[in-house]
C-alpha cells in the first residue's frame, strides 16, 4: 500500500486525495490515468526508486518536460523517502554540474535521448521509465557543499543571477499550504480540468496545477510538443478544459490575426498567465475575442502564489492576495506617493537557499515579510506593479544579473567598456540589450557583434545571451561611474532613427 | 514548384523569421538561407512564433510529434523544402 511508504505532509495530502477521488480521471497525456492507476504507478515507481537508490533522502533531480511520467516519478520520489529537486528541463551539463557540486544529485530524471548525451562524471546506466524517460543514477564524486534542512521536501530553482542557479528549499507544509490556498482562493473544484503548458519546475505550474489538482479531485492535462494555438485550442475543446495555465506569448498568439475561432474556447473558465507581465492590450483583446479575462497571476519563486483576480468584472491589476498571503508596501520615496517595495508573507514561503546560505534570510524582515524587489501600489485591495527596485533583468520570468554579462564581455580583448540593461524586441518580448565600446588603438583585435555574441553563447546560459548588441563610442556615466541608461537609450534611439 | 516560386517562398519565410525573432536577427543575416537559425539567435520563443506564422501564412499544420527529424526547421532552405512537400501533399 502506498500509505506504507515514507510519510510527510505532501505524501499524507496526496494519499488522502488519491483515496478520496478513486475512479476519477487524474492525469491525461496521450492516455487518461485514473486516481487509482496513478496511485498504483506511484507505488510501483517508489519501490523501484528505493531499489535503485538505497538509503534515505537521496537527491533526485528532475530535468524533464511536462508529461504524466513526471507526475508519477515526482510523487514516487517523495514516497520513496527521497528529495526531488526540480530543475529547468533546458538545463544542460553547464547548469547541472554546479547544482550537483552544491546540492548533491544521486540521480537525474531526463528524456532518454538526453541521458545518452549528458556529459557528467559518474554517470550510471540509465533505467528506462515509460516510453521516453530515463532515470540516470549518478555516483557522488564528492560530498555536496551544502546540506538540506531536515524539513525540506522539495527543492526548486530560481534562474540564479550569479551563474549558479539558486536552490530553494520548501517544507512539505509550505507545498501543501500553497496547494490548499490556491484551491480556496481560486475556487478550484473536482470538475476542473487544467491544461498545464508552463513547466512543472516553474512556480506557476507547480503551485497551480500539481498537488492542488489532486487535492481538489480534478484533472491535469499535458500537451506533447510545441504549444501552438491550434493544438492547444483542439485540446481545450476535445477534453473540456476549464483552466489554461500558460505564459504571455501564447495569449498573444491567440489574439493575433488568424487565431483560433472564439467558440473553441467557450468552455474555458480560467485563463492564467505568468512568467512575465501580460501586455494590457493582449489581455483586452483576449477578453474581447474570447469573452474571458486572463488572470495575470503574481507569484514569487521564494514565496509561492501571492495574488489572484476572481472578479471577472475587474480588469486592472494583479488581483487580491490569496488566502494565507499578506502584502505590505515598504515606505516609498516622496517622488512616488502610494508606491513602495512589495513585501510578502505567506504560508508557502521557502525555508532558504540550499546553496546560498543567508541570502534568503537577509531579505526577510523581523516580521517574516519577504522583500520582493518589486515596486507596486495597492488600490481597491488589489496589487498593481510599477517596476523593480533592483537592477535584475526579467526575461520570460528568469532574473538575470546584468553584471554577469558585462563581466564576460569586458574580459574580451578589444572591449573598453560595456553595459547591459532591459529592453524589448519588436514583439515586445523582454530581452537583454548589451552595449559595447570597442577599444581604440593598436593591439585591438577587432571586436565585433559576432565575437561578442559567440563569447556570450559559449560562457552564459542560453537565456542570458543578449538579444540585442549595440556599439557606441562612449557609455554616458554619472560622476560616480554609474551608467546613465536613460541617456544611453535616447542616444541609441536617435542613432536608430537616423540609420 | 518552379525556381521563381521557391525564391518568393524563401523571401516570405525570411520575413516570418525576422518577425518571429522580434527583429533581433537582422535581415542581411537571414539572407543566407542555408545558415542554421539557432546560430543566428532564434530562441525557443522565436521558434514558437515562427511555427505559428508558418501555419497561418501557408495554411499547413505542423505537428512536431509526428516528425522524427526536426532539422527541417533549422534553415530557411529546409523550411521551404518542408512546406513545399506539405502543401504538395495537401493539394
Amino acid at each position: 500500500m502506498i500509505g506504507a511508504l515514507a510519510r510527510g505532509p505532501i505524501q499524507d495530502a496526496m494519499t488522502e486525495g488519491l483515496g478520496r477521488h478513486r475512479g476519477r480521471t487524474a492525469v491525461v497525456g496521450s492516455e487518461p490515468l485514473s486516481y487509482e492507476e496513478l496511485g498504483e504507478r506511484i507505488e510501483a515507481a517508489a519501490g523501484a526508486l528505493r531499489d535503485l537508490l538505497p538509503g534515505e533522502a537521496r537527491h533526485v533531480g528532475f530535468c524533464l518536460g511536462n508529461r504524466p511520467e513526471y507526475v508519477v516519478l515526482y510523487f514516487a520520489t517523495l514516497f520513496a523517502g527521497h528529495l526531488p529537486l526540480l530543475l529547468d528541463a533546458n538545463f544542460n551539463t553547464g547548469e547541472i554540474e554546479p547544482i550537483r557540486s552544491d546540492c548533491g544529485l544521486d540521480a537525474l530524471v531526463v528524456e532518454r535521448a538526453k541521458a545518452a548525451g549528458l556529459d557528467v562524471p559518474g554517470k550510471g546506466n540509465p533505467v528506462a521509465f515509460g516510453d521516453d524517460v530515463a532515470i540516470l543514477p549518478l555516483a557522488r564524486q564528492s560530498e555536496p557543499s551544502f546540506g538540506a534542512r531536515p524539513s525540506t521536501q522539495v527543492c526548486r530553482f530560481t534562474s540564479g543571477t550569479t551563474g549558479r542557479p539558486k536552490c530553494l528549499e520548501f517544507s512539505g507544509h509550505a507545498v501543501v499550504s500553497a496547494a490548499r490556498n490556491w484551491i480556496l482562493g481560486t475556487g478550484m473544484t473536482g470538475e476542473d480540468r487544467t491544461l498545464c503548458l508552463a513547466a512543472l519546475s516553474n512556480g506557476l505550474a507547480f503551485n497551480t496545477s500539481l498537488l492542488s489538482t489532486f487535492l481538489a479531485g480534478g484533472e491535469i492535462h499535458f500537451l506533447k510538443g510545441v504549444p501552438l494555438t491550434r493544438p492547444v485550442a483542439r485540446r481545450i475543446v476535445e477534453a473540456g478544459i476549464t483552466r489554461l495555465v500558460a505564459f504571455p506569448t501564447l495569449y498573444r498568439n491567440f489574439v493575433a490575426p488568424g487565431g483560433p475561432d472564439p467558440t473553441l474556447l467557450s468552455g474555458l473558465k480560467h485563463a492564467i498567465s505568468a512568467g512575465a507581465p501580460l501586455w494590457p492590450d493582449v489581455r483586452e483583446e483576449f477578453r474581447s475575442r474570447y469573452g474571458l479575462d486572463v488572470s495575470d497571476y503574481y507569484g514569487i519563486a521564494e514565496t509561492g502564489p501571492c495574488t489572484f483576480e476572481r472578479d471577472a468584472s475587474h480588469h486592472t491589476g494583479l488581483g487580491e492576495p490569496l488566502p494565507g498571503v499578506e502584502i505590505r508596501l515598504a515606505p516609498a520615496s516622496e517622488d512616488e506617493p502610494g508606491t513602495g517595495e512589495v513585501l510578502v508573507r505567506t504560508e508557502s514561503m521557502a525555508s532558504g537557499y540550499l546553496n546560498h546560505p543567508g541570502q534568503f534570510e537577509a531579505r526577510v524582515d523581523a516580521e517574516g515579510f519577504y522583500h520582493s524587489g518589486d515596486r507596486g501600489r495597492l488600490a481597491d485591495g488589489r496589487l498593481h506593479l510599477v517596476g523593480r527596485t533592483q537592477d535584475h533583468i526579467n526575461v520570460a520570468g528568469r532574473k538575470i544579473d546584468p553584471t554577469e554579462i558585462v563581466a564576460v564581455v569586458s574580459a574580451l580583448d578589444g572591449v573598453a567598456d560595456a553595459v547591459a540593461f532591459p529592453d524589448e524586441d519588436l514583439n515586445r518580448e523582454a530581452l537583454v540589450h548589451l552595449v559595447v565600446v570597442a577599444a581604440a588603438g593598436e593591439g585591438t583585435k577587432g571586436v565585433t557583434k559576432e565575437t561578442v555574441a559567440e563569447a556570450c553563447r559559449s560562457r552564459l546560459a542560453p537565456w542570458k545571451v543578449p538579444g540585442r548588441i549595440s556599439f557606441v563610442e562612449e557609455i554616458p556615466r554619472t560622476g560616480i561611474g554609474k551608467p546613465r541608461i536613460a541617456v544611453l537609450r535616447e542616444q541609441l534611439n536617435t542613432k536608430g532613427s537616423m540609420a | 514548384m518552379n525556381e521563381e516560386n521557391q525564391t518568393a517562398m524563401k523571401k516570405r519565410v525570411q520575413r516570418l523569421v525576422y518577425i518571429a525573432a522580434g527583429g533581433k536577427i537582422n535581415e542581411e543575416e537571414l539572407g543566407r538561407h542555408d545558415t542554421d537559425l539557432r546560430t543566428l539567435g532564434l530562441d525557443s520563443l522565436g521558434y514558437l512564433n515562427l511555427l505559428e506564422g508558418l501555419e497561418r501564412t501557408f495554411s499547413v499544420a505542423i505537428d512536431l510529434d509526428h516528425e522524427e527529424d526536426h532539422t527541417f526547421l533549422h534553415t530557411i532552405d529546409n523550411i521551404v523544402r518542408y512546406l513545399s512537400v506539405q502543401r504538395g501533399a495537401a493539394a
